[in-house]
């Protein structure tokens, strides 16, 4: 049930026919794990929480520099030095201090991925680099938590949701490993595909509308243009692909 | 009718700029090397070595994934090829 001051907090949002009180509920039950607090974690983090999703862990083993806060609007000057999570939990609790933040001063592995993502109800992929999301993918694959994809690089960013079992995943997509290096980001960049993001786990929610399944969405700053493309479920995911046995049970149907 | 070949954007410096190259082919490889005989700079931008894209070149066919096997598909007059890029940041 919700508090009448979050009845009057989420008001805006509540008047949206598809929200209401029973949807801003849904999102006070929810936990949502957000897998990094730089760019996409930053801009992800504020929206859910401004949201009211009731829930959130936060992992990041980083520190914060002077050369992250072109994009990473969680830090500030004054978090220098700070760990990442330890800077975003406290600006985040000013934000609504009603939303339970946990904080995870972690590097994801594969040894720790799978406590990581449990209990929660969404995965969202703020990360970056690419093994680290693929270590996310797989996990979220095995729990069966639905993962919300996102990257960026320069004026570009793409977001995709997966919702395990049901459709095309990140590795659907895999062509082999890229060359690790750093990353140029516009702050923009990134703001614009974690709202993406976060408006996806919102909609997933709330079960409204259309997610981003099966639908890899491309953002190009430089011309502001969107463009989707479709993507498929691979067979031979060596993640999500469908195992020889049912695919053989499948095809006696 | 040719092909349209979607040129990303960091590419376009080895295409004159153009957004849009113009190919001949009856698959997505042929397309590619008829866009790198006109544009000799794409081939080290798109190929890791002969008949093997860079893992970071993504291949698009009338807005829908082509992966895997990529060059081998078939294409016909009027499709639209868009070559884009994985991205890793965050």
């Amino acid at each position: 049930m919700l508090t009448s001051k979050e009845k009057e907090r989420y008001d805006r949002q509540i008047m949206i026919p598809e929200i209401g009180l029973e949807g801003q509920e849904k999102l006070k039950r929810s936990r949502v794990l957000i897998a990094g607090v730089g760019g996409l974690g930053s801009s992800i983090a504020l929206y859910l929480t401004a949201a009211g999703i009731g829930r959130i862990r936060l992992v990041d083993h980083d520190s914060v520099s002077l050369s992250n806060l072109n994009r990473q609007v969680l830090h500030w000057e004054e978090d220098i030095g700070r760990k990442k999570v330890d800077s975003a939990r406290e600006k985040l609790k000013k934000l609504n201090q009603s939303i339970e933040i946990e904080t995870i001063d972690q590097t994801l592995s594969e040894s720790n991925v799978s406590l990581l993502v449990e209990g929660c109800h969404a995965i969202v992929d703020a990360m970056d680099n690419l093994p680290t999301r693929y270590l996310l993918n797989r996990c979220a694959i095995q729990k069966n938590i639905p993962f919300f994809h996102g990257a960026v690089q320069g004026f570009e960013g793409r977001v995709m949701t997966i919702l395990p079992g049901k459709t095309a995943c990140l590795r659907c997509i895999y062509r082999g490993s890229i060359p690790e290096e750093k990353i140029p980001v516009l702050g923009v960049t990134p703001a614009i595909i974690g709202c993406v993001q976060a408006t996806e786990v919102i909609k997933y929610f709330l079960g409204i509308g259309r997610l981003l399944t099966n639908r890899l969405l491309l953002y190009d700053g430089r011309d502001a243009l969107f463009t989707e493309f479709t993507v498929y479920r691979n067979p031979e995911c060596d993640h999500c692909g469908i195992p020889v046995a049912s695919t053989a049970c499948e095809s006696l149907e | 009718m040719p092909v349209k070949v979607h040129i990303h954007a960091t590419h376009r410096r080895f295409t004159d700029g153009q957004e849009i190259v113009l190919v001949e082919g009856n698959t997505v490889g042929e397309c590619l090397n008829h866009l790198v005989q006109q544009f000799p700079g794409m081939e080290k931008a798109l190929f890791a070595k002969k008949d093997k894209l860079h893992n970071v070149v993504e291949v698009y066919l009338n807005h829908a994934s082509a992966h895997p096997n990529e060059l081998v598909k078939p294409v016909k007059d009027g499709d639209e090829i868009h070559l884009i890029l994985m991205l890793a940041g965050g």
